[in-house]
């Protein structure tokens, strides 16, 4: 079996494993953003998706418990580093309706930063000791749930945020290097949750419940960790696409933003950190080509442009494309294996053509 | 009261049909179809582009149309992933909407259209000294109506028995001769044949179309199907009508605080699923995977 090293990587800290995303990230993201300044504006974007997508692998890819509720943690992170670090003479005039202690509070953009990521880790924590008890599509449509709660509250309430409004003037990052290390740095966390002892119990669970449970660990609780884990990366992210967008909103973080961030990693490949970091490239690297394609692509002296809205179609035809050509494509008529799921421990693949 | 007692009907119908169509897909192949909502949008273009054709052709138009559009999307998407992880296939189906979604925002625009179906539904009707309103009265009919048929189909025709078969252990199904392509079809041209009339329905309460037609109404219905018990189309059907007449009698509860309706509805979801997991109705001899 040509995969077997590959299936190997993932119960072993690996240099290799790591190096590999950190420095076609990182090098990728500095040779981009040198073309002009608004290709660096893009990376900055670009970089805060990536860290929703890592999250979103460190839960879904490793429990296979499907999530569509962190959006409501990329909210939470971006509303309070918002709130902290918009300026306060704007904040007052404009999101005047504000709690009292809501309203006074300032602060700069690290400690801003770091309370949304605690807040969304205390959400999901809460959340999850809740949701976590759930399996298959009811905790789908449980997490759904917290998506539309959250959306619920957040676009309604001026008590709490902007309501239906824009909250804006949010600082920007001072230099590309902040989110680009803040990306790196989650791409480690994400590869050191999944080679952990627990990360491997976890992916275990996913294969086989019940027998995973009879290893006497508690599986619920290590949904509970990874849940909250990964509710902190996504309220980071959120953090970061505040400080990036400079204008936030509830709706950037409904049912449009779950849906490309989880069809990223599922194109990607959930069962792999290197299958996160390639779905959000390619699916913005696609993004970008159509948009530039959109405005008018200059090659010699050929002008291509394509009308307006094609970018939109191609883009959501893309995804389904690949999801079409992917699982058929590679694995045939065989249940489980998804092509994201090659570096899967050995011996599940087995079990799963077995269980159907 | 009567009126609130109608309209918690109506919409507890409504979203009950929504909810069957839906449930319908999911009980053959375990999608989660969230591009049900496209084809009720779909069916609402229809309507309200061929209006000038009369009411009556306008419907059949409407009905055929989404019919053959869930086809379609069964022949060129979902039937290329038969044996997919449900996850995948949830995804794809969440792509098919987006998808269609901008498809119709390219071709009628992003803005509402508008048009009168049935004028005389926005009338009223006196009864004793309360009013209702005759969109809801026919409303409850009319899903009523459609309710027992659909019910009937499903009980009494070969087509029903084969659904329940393949709802209930779609390999064994297969083994015993059940055709599953077929089956796959019939169950998506149903779909397609309850979301026009969900499209009808909710087109004469508001009067316009746009390309997010679809999209609430779907939630909920998806809701429904999970609160009714996977896997089981009556379950389905009746989860999907305590969501719609929750959503009437909250909204009546809670006064001003209506915008938070939602809320208090899909906490209500958490708990009813942290409660009974298998559904309110399901016998829970679906086991999930994970």
């Amino acid at each position: 079996m040509a995969s077997e090293k590959k299936l190997a990587g993932l119960t072993h800290w690996r240099w290799s494993e790591v190096l590999g995303p950190v420095v076609v990230v990182g090098v990728l993201s500095y040779g981009t953003a040198l073309i002009s300044p608004g290709m660096r504006f893009m990376i900055t974007g670009a970089l805060a998706t990536l860290v929703m997508v890592l999250a979103l692998q460190v839960f879904v890819g490793n429990s296979g418990v499907l999530s569509f509720g962190h959006g409501t943690f990329a909210l939470l992170g971006a509303f309070t580093t918002g709130l902290l670090t918009m300026p306060s003479r704007i904040k007052e005039n404009v999101l005047s309706d504000l709690a009292g202690p809501l309203q006074s509070a300032h602060a700069g953009m690290p400690v801003g930063m770091l309370a949304g990521v605690l807040i969304a880790a205390v959400a999901a924590l809460v959340i999850g000791l809740f949701l976590m008890r759930l399996h298959g599509l009811a905790a789908g449509i449980a997490t759904f749930a917290v998506l539309m709660v959250g959306d619920n509250i957040f676009f309604n309430s001026r008590w709490i945020g902007p309501g239906p409004q824009v909250m804006p003037q949010v600082p920007r990052f001072p230099f590309l290097e902040v989110p680009l290390v803040l990306a790196l740095l989650a791409i480690v966390v994400a590869y050191a949750a999944g080679v952990s002892r627990s990360g491997r119990l976890l992916r275990a669970s996913r294969e086989d419940y019940l027998a995973a449970q009879a290893l006497g660990k508690s599986i619920w609780r290590l949904r509970v960790g990874f849940f909250a884990l990964s509710g902190a990366m996504a309220g980071l992210a959120g953090a970061m696409y505040a400080h990036h967008a400079a204008a936030i909103s509830a709706r950037d973080f409904y049912l449009g933003f779950t849906f490309l961030t989880l069809a990223m990693l599922i194109i990607g490949g959930a069962g792999s950190v290197w299958g996160a970091v390639v779905g959000c490239m390619v699916v913005t690297a696609l993004g970008q080509l159509l948009l530039s394609l959109e405005q008018g692509l200059q090659i010699g002296s050929l002008v291509f442009t394509i009308p307006d809205g094609v970018r939109a179609i191609t883009i959501a035809a893309a995804l389904v494309v690949v999801l079409l050509w992917r699982p058929t494509g590679i694995t045939g008529s065989r249940e489980f294996a998804l092509p994201s799921l090659r570096r899967r421990p050995l011996g599940t693949e087995k079990n799963a053509v077995h269980n159907t | 009261m009567m009126q609130l007692i109608v309209d918690a009907l109506s919409n507890g119908g409504l979203y009950g049909l929504a909810a069957l169509g839906v449930g319908l897909v999911f009980g053959v192949m375990r999608l989660v179809n969230f591009a049900h909502g496209e084809l009720i949008a779909g069916a609402a273009y229809l309507l309200v582009t061929s209006l000038s054709f009369g009411l009556v052709p306008a419907l059949i138009i409407s009905i055929v149309g989404a019919m053959l559009l869930a086809l379609l999307l069964e022949l060129g998407v979902f039937s290329r992933l038969r044996g997919a992880d449900p996850s995948v296939l949830l995804i794809a189906s969440f792509g098919v909407s987006v998808l269609l979604q901008r498809i119709y925002e390219t071709i009628f625009g992003a803005l509402p259209l508008s048009g009168q179906a049935a004028a005389w539904m926005s009338g009223v009707w006196q009864v004793g000294n309360t009013q209702i309103s005759r969109g809801s009265l026919v409303t409850v009919v009319l899903t009523l109506t459609l309710l027992v048929a659909m019910k009937l189909t499903i009980e009494r025709t070969t087509l029903g028995l084969q659904l329940r078969a393949a709802s209930a252990d779609f390999q064994t199904a297969q083994l015993l001769g059940v055709r599953s392509n077929r089956v796959i079809g019939a169950a998506f041209a149903l779909s397609g044949l309850l979301a026009a009339v969900v499209g009808f329905i909710v087109f004469t309460q508001r009067g316009q179309v746009d390309p997010l037609f679809g999209v609430n109404i779907t939630i909920l219905a998806l809701v429904g199907t999970v609160i009714g018990g996977l896997g089981s189309l009556q379950g389905a059907a009746v989860g999907g009508m305590v969501v719609g007449a929750t959503i009437s009698v909250l909204s009546n509860a809670l006064g001003n605080d209506r915008t938070y309706t939602y809320s208090v509805l899909f906490v209500l979801v958490i708990v009813v699923l942290l409660v009974k997991p298998a559904g309110l109705f399901g016998q829970g001899t679906i086991k999930e995977r994970v």
